[in-house]
C-alpha cells in the first residue's frame, strides 16, 4: 500500500514537472531575437510573445512584429495565446486584457509605437503625458 | 588676382570672428552665439564649458582651439542645430543627458542642411550624434566612445540618422554604443572607412534605408557586424566583418532586402558570417569567407541570389539552409573542401561541388547533433551521402568550382 502511495506521489511530481506551464517565457534582453524581424530584443517595455497551443513561445521586440507574424504564419497563430508587456511593470499580460496607447512621442524598436497597459487609468494618464491616443 | 579678391569680397566684409575664452571678449559660448550674425565664426579657447543646452539657429562655424570640453553634466542635450550650414570642429563633447522617449544625445540636428561635424571627440554620451531630417550633412573624423551601460537598454547609438538624405559618414571610430551607426529611413547616403567596434548590438544598422553604399569599413566584435533590414539597393564593398562570436551573432544579417550587391568583403572569425532571411536578388562577388562557423545560413525564403567567384576557406560549414534552396545560383566559387579533379586543365573542377553537407542539414534540424562534430561517424555519413544522396538537395551545387583561390 505504502509503495503504491509513494509511486503515486512520485508519479504526480513527475507529471507536474513534465507539464510545462503554458504561460509566456521570460525574455533574455540583448540575447533573444525577435522571431519576426530578427533584431535582438533590447527594450522589454515593447516586447510581446505568442505561445502556440503546443507551448512553443515566439518572442517579438514590438507589438507590431507580433501582428505581422500572426498575419504571415496562420498555422502557428491558430489557437495561440498572445501576450504583451505591461509597460510600467515589465510583466506579461494577456493581449485581450490590455489597453493600448499609440502615437505621440512613443518610439518602439520597429515603429509600431504602441505601449500596452494593464490598468486603463494608467494608460490614460500615460497617453496624456506622451501625446498618444488610446486605441481601444 | 583682382578676381580672386572679388570672390572673397562679400565674406571679408560681412563675417566676423568672435572669440570665447577666459581672457577674451565672450566668457561663454551662449553669449557669443547670441551676439553672432549669420555666417560668423566662433573660436573657442580650451577649457571646460558647462552651459546646458546650446541652441544654434543660424549658419555659424564653431571651432575649438586646444580641444575645449563641452560638458552636459548627464542632464542636457549639449548642442542643438536648428539651422543650415553649421560647422563644428575640434571639440570634446562629454556626458550628455539621457531620455528614452526624447532620445536626447550630445548633438542633435533638427532639419539641418549642409552641416558639418568633424574632428571631435565624443565620450560617455547617450546618443552621440542624432540627425533628424538632415540633408547633405557630413560627419567626419570623430571618435565616439561610451561605456555608460553594459546592456542595450541603457544606451543610444553612436550616430543615429532618421528620415535623412545624402548623409556622408566618414572615418569615424565608434565603440560601446548600442548601434555604431543606425540609419532609419535614410536614402542616398555614403558610409566610408569607419571603424565600429564592441557595440552592444550592431556595428551598422540599416532600417528601411534605400540606395545607400558602405565601403571599406571595419566591423569588429559586435553582436552583429552589420544588419541590413527592409532595404533595397544597398551597396556593400571592401568591408571587413570580423570577430562576431556568440550564440545569435552574425557578421552580416540580411532581412527582407533585395537588389543589392555585396563585393570584395572579408568575413572572418564569425559564428555565422552571413545570415539571410527573405533576401532576394542579391549578388555576391569576390568575397572571402575564412575561419567562420557557418559561412552562410540561407533561409529557404531567399530567392534569385547569385554567388560567383567567392572564396570559402576553413569554415566549419560552408552553407546551411532550412529548406531546399532551389532558386539560388552558385557558380565558380573556390571551396577548400572540394576534392574534385581538373583533367582538361581549364582551372575549373570537372565534377560539381555540393556545399551543403548532410551533417549541416542534420544540425540545422536538430542542434544537439553538434555533439558528433568531427567524429568518424559524421565522416562516414558524409561519404555515404556523396555516393547515394538522400537528404541533401540534389539541385543545390556549384557546377563549376574553381581549383584555385580567387584573388581579389
Amino acid at each position: 500500500m505504502n509503495i503504491l502511495k509513494n509511486t503515486f506521489a512520485v508519479g504526480s511530481v513527475i507529471a507536474m514537472l513534465s507539464c510545462q506551464s503554458s504561460g509566456p517565457k521570460d525574455i533574455a534582453l540583448g540575447k533573444d531575437q525577435c522571431d519576426n524581424c530578427r533584431m535582438t530584443i533590447s527594450a522589454l517595455g515593447y516586447a510581446a510573445e505568442l505561445v502556440t497551443d503546443k507551448g512553443r513561445a515566439y518572442k517579438f521586440d514590438d507589438i507590431m512584429c507580433m501582428n505581422m507574424y500572426e498575419g504571415s504564419n496562420p498555422d502557428q497563430a491558430k489557437n495561440a495565446k498572445l501576450y504583451v508587456v505591461d509597460y510600467p511593470t515589465g510583466k506579461f499580460i494577456e493581449k485581450s486584457k490590455a489597453t493600448f496607447i499609440k502615437g505621440g512621442s512613443i518610439k518602439s524598436p520597429m515603429g509600431g509605437n504602441t505601449q500596452a497597459y494593464q490598468n486603463k487609468a494608467a494608460a490614460q494618464k500615460a497617453a496624456a503625458a506622451l501625446g498618444a491616443g488610446l486605441t481601444k | 588676382m583682382f578676381r580672386i579678391l572679388f570672390l572673397f569680397f562679400p565674406v571679408l566684409i560681412f563675417s566676423n570672428v568672435l572669440r570665447v575664452g577666459k581672457n577674451e571678449q565672450f566668457k561663454t559660448i551662449q553669449q557669443a552665439v547670441a551676439a553672432s550674425k549669420s555666417g560668423d565664426s566662433i573660436l573657442v579657447e580650451s577649457g571646460v564649458y558647462r552651459e546646458g543646452n546650446i541652441n544654434i539657429t543660424k549658419p555659424l562655424t564653431l571651432i575649438g582651439i586646444g580641444r575645449p570640453v563641452l560638458d552636459g553634466e548627464m542632464k542636457h542635450e549639449i548642442l542643438s542645430f536648428r539651422g543650415h550650414h553649421i560647422v563644428l570642429k575640434g571639440f570634446k563633447i562629454i556626458n550628455s543627458g539621457q531620455d528614452e522617449i526624447k532620445n536626447i544625445g550630445a548633438i542633435r540636428l533638427y532639419d539641418s542642411h549642409f552641416s558639418v561635424i568633424a574632428n571631435n571627440i565624443f565620450e560617455n554620451n547617450y546618443f552621440g550624434i542624432y540627425i533628424q531630417r538632415g540633408y547633405r550633412c557630413l560627419i567626419e573624423n570623430n571618435r565616439i566612445t561610451s561605456s555608460r551601460s553594459k546592456s542595450q537598454e541603457g544606451i543610444g547609438d553612436g550616430i543615429h540618422a532618421w528620415v535623412s538624405e545624402e548623409i556622408w559618414i566618414k572615418n569615424n571610430y565608434i565603440e560601446g554604443h548600442k548601434d555604431g551607426i543606425y540609419l532609419e529611413k535614410v536614402t542616398d547616403s555614403y558610409i566610408y572607412r569607419n571603424f565600429s567596434k564592441k557595440n552592444l548590438r550592431y556595428g551598422l544598422h540599416f532600417m528601411s534605408s534605400n540606395d545607400c553604399v558602405y565601403v571599406n569599413n571595419t566591423f569588429d566584435n559586435n553582436n552583429a557586424g552589420v544588419a541590413v533590414m527592409y532595404s533595397n539597393n544597398v551597396g556593400m564593398a571592401g568591408n571587413s566583418f570580423i570577430n562576431n562570436w556568440g550564440d545569435a551573432n552574425y557578421g552580416l544579417l540580411l532581412k527582407d532586402i533585395s537588389f543589392s550587391k555585396i563585393k570584395q568583403n572579408r568575413f572572418s572569425n564569425n559564428t555565422i558570417a552571413i545570415f539571410m532571411d527573405g533576401a532576394t536578388k542579391v549578388d555576391f562577388f569576390r568575397n572571402n569567407f575564412e575561419d567562420n562557423g557557418w559561412a552562410m545560413k540561407i533561409n529557404s525564403n531567399c530567392m534569385e541570389n547569385k554567388f560567383i567567384n567567392n572564396n570559402f576557406i576553413n569554415n566549419t560549414f560552408d552553407v546551411g539552409t532550412s529548406g531546399t534552396m532551389a532558386m539560388n545560383d552558385f557558380k565558380r566559387n573556390f571551396w577548400d573542401k572540394y576534392e574534385g579533379y581538373d583533367l582538361n586543365k581549364d582551372k575549373i573542377g570537372d565534377v560539381p561541388f555540393h556545399p551543403l553537407s548532410l551533417y549541416a542539414v542534420l544540425v540545422e534540424n536538430n542542434p544537439a547533433i553538434m555533439l558528433l562534430f568531427k567524429t568518424f561517424f559524421v565522416d562516414l555519413l558524409d561519404k555515404t551521402e556523396k555516393i547515394i544522396p538522400s537528404l541533401t538537395p540534389e539541385n543545390f551545387k556549384d557546377e563549376e568550382p574553381l581549383m584555385k583561390k580567387v584573388i581579389s
